[in-house]
């Protein structure tokens, strides 16, 4: 009898584990679509991408990637984007994963008006502050630097970081902290060699949405920027034909810039995963 | 090194108020520096970027500030700036759009995200790869999003707007027609943003204890039941912190939608960002764009003042938290 | 995690350190990286299409030459207008050189170096601005002073499809049905009638390809129209920009255009650049005629991207009612005040203006602003669409210029295109265009 109800149960999970697989993909397969052209008309040459005639083997071909990956300002621009992406998103997540603890580990007045403060600041509209920027980067001689942009970019990530990651803070019992401090570790300890374990998959979520802000992020790149600190969007900006077909060459290049990303992110699940199986949030 | 950066701190401590003095709390210890060790980078560097461009924005709103010195005398206006706008019927329009676009898009993309994070929460075949691959959307340029939906949507060679005519829809120009762009606007950007929903609400999910969902389910809870009771309660803070984070993006968004329909047809989606790019940039009157961002700013204050603090003040996120 | 390598430092010394050790190797490696910066470099701003990105194939010859390396940027056209404005006052500047569009040279005009005071030139000697088209010259004339040389020679041509108006079936049927003979149209009836002879028997995707897309182009498509039915828009009168539209003859114009959408192909009604070229060039059916700026021909007669290159004739645009009109899109080169380079940037200008490069850019199919070079007889067969332009230069008028452009252009954009697709009547459309270009008149001040 016991065995008997162990197997059908077994079956049931994998009838179930089945259905849901097949549904997962065909909503991968739909989500994607636009994607899956994009990907595929990088692949084409523009007469046959923008003629409404349907997809055959015969188009494909690597010219357009060929011409991109020719195009030193795309490639100066993806070096900086991949420089000013992973600076801001470390130095945004550090600073950021220590205010958020300090805001949701200490009650101190002002606390929440801290918080909203810098809630309220990630909602200015970035062509307002993008003129001041200029004039106050032109004046200190951070304009068309790395650390110009990357300062720039770690403005608008740091207040991201902090709102994102409350939740996942404010979640963790403070007895695994109080117990650590109580053997005589420091604040600064607890924080660093318990407390961030602990809330990993926070942190991978905050390190992988700062850099995607920064890695897609234009305006502040348009006007920051000239020659030598240019970003991959700027870059790609002049695919974009105001002008002229390059619509094979936009595609090629969009594609491009999707793999650091998803390195990056498959990067990061290994320790969400990581994460979850050393022992969860609690218990 | 050490020495230094202690000394610093005790410097910013210093100019900081004093209303946030030392208080024995139940922790047991002096807590006296180690808050402010904690936050005074971030405020450091958000505060040291922004203090500028939000102060000269204060002070340009009631200016009249060409973009172009070229184009003549800046003069001191006051609230003339405010003034245009209010009788603006552009303004109150991109005020109406953009917040239409937010009550629509955020719930559905929510909806799409809770749901898959929901079915998703589980190891069957290929499921890490989904879960990654189903974030590209979110990850893609956005300038290229808008450029690929507004490719699709095209009559005669847009693979979208075939298959739509195939599957019996009316061969329309979905962007040249003020009501489908705007649902086309709306319908990219559920598309490019429910996987970050479900990024956030997934993470948020797999760190519910099994053991809380054992016990319900012992106690004889379904599907449903085990969702309202233990799930969405515990799931709350995430919940609407993606909600809150999506609002701040979407109050932002620009270059998909510009891509797409670059506000047309007519001003049928022109957002309140693109109006505030249109008068910055376009028509270079920076002190009315100032205007509108301060005009935005405190919406936001009073959203932060009222909603937030009611839902996500930290101590209901403590509170929700069972901490 | 990071913490778990930093066992002998307390974890807050090793990351503070850590990202400031970043960030300076980060600046030496982008400066090493980008190039050794040699003893002159001028900061040049292009505008983004097929001329300036074929010009930057020959810079490397002009740094050999002179010694003076060439930084580019090159920005979509709004972008140009946008870095200029911020990057441009009368004692900074980012640019030694940029690229104004001629609607936006009134706006700049007080910033930039007045050509009589350029260089004599070292290399290259200072260019006589009569080179110039005389057509063309007056775009960079502001305020009774020179301030920025035209480079190309930007303004409408009409195209054709040569393929279809001298195959013989169709001109005998269109003979049959309409009493006169295909060819180019001359007029804009005879641009309906082909048109609408085409489109309805299904041999084209369009009869008429119109342009939908930025304001700029969409009220130049309107201005075209205006005039070619007898008003004039806005004028400068005594010394202020005035409305001076006749509405009844404007609302005509509006109409007959309206009537060339029917015949559009699908989407017209948000046709850009891009979808216009793709609905000429790639499109198996076509379009049978069309405006164009020259800057587009460098694409449209690439076999590598177009269905018809080849199969184009160029010519003047057919005349309206009250004549043939050419709407004048050029840009100019301009030099900031502000620059610390006056002269290594006027001998960039110097050079890329040359009698040569001049000739060398029209071997590649763009057109820059040189008479002799456009004239030249050796061009004159193997670029068809030379003498088209030069005849065109005969009708060149530009849109109005004056600091509130924009706004204005938005207006004419929004309600023209509610006109033409029949979202509104045109006679309300046109009545709204006049009110609100007047309120934004006034407020400016005029």
């Amino acid at each position: 009898m016991d065995r008997r109800s162990r197997r059908r149960k077994r079956t049931r999970k994998f009838l179930i584990n089945l259905v849901v697989a097949v549904v997962a993909f065909v909503i991968l397969a739909i989500e994607l679509y636009p994607i899956a052209i994009t990907v595929l008309n990088g692949f084409r040459r523009d007469i046959h991408i923008l003629s409404g005639q349907p997809f055959k083997l015969s188009q494909l071909t690597l010219r357009s990637y060929q011409l991109v990956l020719k195009n030193a300002g795309f490639r100066i621009g993806m070096r900086n984007s991949i420089v000013v992406g992973l600076l801001s998103t470390f130095i945004s997540l550090l600073v950021g994963a220590m205010a958020s603890y300090g805001i949701a580990r200490f009650k101190f007045k002002g606390r929440n008006s801290l918080a909203y403060s810098f809630l309220v600041l990630r909602m200015l509209p970035q062509v307002s502050l993008v003129i001041a920027l200029y004039l106050m980067f032109s004046d200190i001689g951070l304009r068309d630097t790395i650390s110009g942009l990357t300062l720039a970019h770690t403005s608008f990530n740091v207040p991201y970081v902090i709102w994102l990651l409350l939740p996942f803070f404010t979640a963790v019992d403070r007895a695994y902290e109080e117990a650590a401090m109580v053997d005589g570790c420091t604040r600064q300890g607890v924080f660093f060699r318990i407390f961030l374990p602990i809330v990993a998959p926070g942190l991978v979520v905050g390190a992988v949405f700062a850099f995607l802000n920064s890695w897609n992020e234009f305006m502040y790149a348009l006007i920051l920027t000239g020659v030598k600190a240019k970003t991959a969007p700027v870059a790609i900006n002049g695919l974009l034909g105001g002008e002229t077909l390059t619509w094979g060459q936009a595609c090629a290049a969009g594609t491009i810039m999707l793999i650091p990303v998803f390195i990056f992110t498959l990067g990061m699940q290994k320790f969400l995963i990581r994460g979850i199986t050393a022992g969860g949030v609690k218990g | 090194m050490r020495r230094k950066m202690s000394s610093k701190k005790l410097d910013i401590k210093q100019k900081n108020a004093t209303s946030k003095t030392n208080k024995r709390t139940k922790e047991g210890k002096a807590r006296g520096r180690a808050p402010f060790l904690f936050l005074a980078p971030a405020i450091i560097i958000v505060f040291a970027v922004l203090i500028f461009p939000i102060l000269f924005s204060l002070v340009v709103s009631t200016y009249n500030w060409p973009l172009s010195e070229g184009a003549g005398i800046r003069r001191f206006v006051g609230f003339g700036n405010y003034l245009a706008l209010t009788q603006d019927s552009e303004f109150w329009n991109s005020l109406k759009l953009q917040l239409g676009f937010i009550f629509i898009a955020i719930p559905i993309e929510l909806l799409f995200g809770f749901a898959a994070a929901l079915l998703l929460n589980r190891e069957f075949f290929g499921a890490r790869i989904v879960r990654s691959l189903l974030l590209l959307p979110v990850f893609f340029l956005p300038i290229l999003s808008g450029m690929t939906w507004r490719f699709m949507l095209q009559p005669r060679y847009g693979p979208l707007n075939n298959l739509l005519i195939k599957l019996g829809a009316p061969e329309i120009s979905w962007l040249g027609n003020p009501t489908t762009a705007y649902i086309a606007i709306i319908v990219q950007d559920v598309w490019r943003m429910w996987p970050f929903m479900f990024m956030l609400l997934y993470a948020g999910l797999t760190a519910i204890p099994q053991e809380l969902l054992e016990a319900a389910e012992i106690d004889g809870a379904g599907f449903w039941k085990k969702l309202w009771s233990v799930i969405i309660p515990l799931l709350m803070p995430t919940i609407l912190t993606s909600v809150l984070l999506r609002i701040i993006d979407a109050l932002r968004v620009f270059s998909e939608v510009y891509v797409m329909t670059e506000g047309g047809p007519g001003s049928a989606t022109m957002l309140f960002s693109l109006y505030t790019q249109r008068q910055a940039f376009g028509y270079q009157k920076v002190g009315m764009a100032s205007a509108m961002a301060i005009f935005l700013l405190i919406i936001s204050i009073v959203f932060a003042l009222t909603l937030v603090r009611k839902n996500m003040s930290l101590d209901v996120l403590e509170e929700k938290a069972g901490a | 995690m990071i913490y778990f390598h930093w066992e002998n430092k307390t974890p807050k010394e090793a990351i503070m350190k850590r990202p400031m050790l970043i960030v300076a190797l980060e600046m030496v490696f982008a400066i090493a990286l980008v190039g050794v910066v040699s003893a002159q470099t001028i900061n040049v701003l292009f505008w983004d299409d097929a001329y300036p990105r074929t010009l930057m194939e020959k810079i490397p010859e002009f740094e050999k030459a002179t010694g003076i390396k060439v930084n580019i940027e090159i920005l979509q056209p709004p972008q140009v207008f946008t870095k200029t404005s911020v990057s441009v006052t009368k004692e900074r500047t980012d640019y030694d050189l940029v690229c104004v569009d001629e609607g936006n040279i009134p706006l700049f005009a007080s910033l930039m170096l007045p050509y009589d005071q350029w260089g004599p030139g070292k290399i290259y000697k200072k260019i006589d601005p009569n080179t110039v088209t005389p057509a063309m010259l007056e775009v960079g004339q502001w305020d009774g002073k020179l301030v920025g040389l035209p480079i190309n020679g930007n303004l409408y041509v009409w195209m054709t499809r040569k393929d279809l108006i001298e195959n013989p079936k169709y001109k005998a049927d269109f003979k049959a049905k309409y009493g006169y003979d295909l060819g180019v149209p001359q007029t804009f009836q005879q641009m309906l009638d082909m048109g609408t002879y085409f489109y309805d028997n299904g041999i084209v995707s369009g009869g008429f390809g119109p342009f939908n897309g930025g304001p700029a182009g969409v009220f130049g498509e309107a201005i075209f129209m205006w005039y070619s039915f007898g008003t004039h828009f806005i004028d400068w009168i005594n010394g202020k920009p005035t409305l001076v539209v006749d509405k009844a003859k404007a609302v005509e114009g509006m109409e007959f255009y309206k009537k060339l959408m029917k015949i559009a192909p699908k989407g017209a009604e948000t046709m850009a650049h891009v979808e216009r070229q793709a609905a000429f060039c790639t499109d198996p059916k076509g379009v049978f005629t069309q405006f164009n700026w020259p800057a587009q021909i460098a694409s449209y007669e690439d076999p590598d991207k177009s269905l018809v290159s080849g199969k184009i004739v160029y010519s003047a645009p057919p005349a309206g009612p009250s004549g043939r009109f050419s709407i004048r899109g050029t840009w100019a080169v301009c030099i900031p005040l502000a620059t610390k380079n006056k002269d290594a940037a006027a001998e960039f200008v110097y050079w890329w203006a040359s009698k040569e490069i001049a000739s060398w850019l029209v071997e590649k199919n763009t057109v820059p602003a040189r008479t002799d070079a456009l004239t030249d007889p050796q061009f004159a067969k193997t670029k068809p669409w030379l003498p088209a332009i030069a005849e065109s230069m005969k009708y060149a008028v530009a849109r109005p210029r004056f600091n509130e452009v924009a706004e204005v252009q938005d207006i004419v954009k929004k309600y023209w295109i509610m006109g033409i697709t029949g979202q509104m009547p045109c006679n309300d459309a046109m009545q709204k265009i006049i009110d609100e270009t007047k309120n934004v008149l006034k407020k400016a001040g005029y």
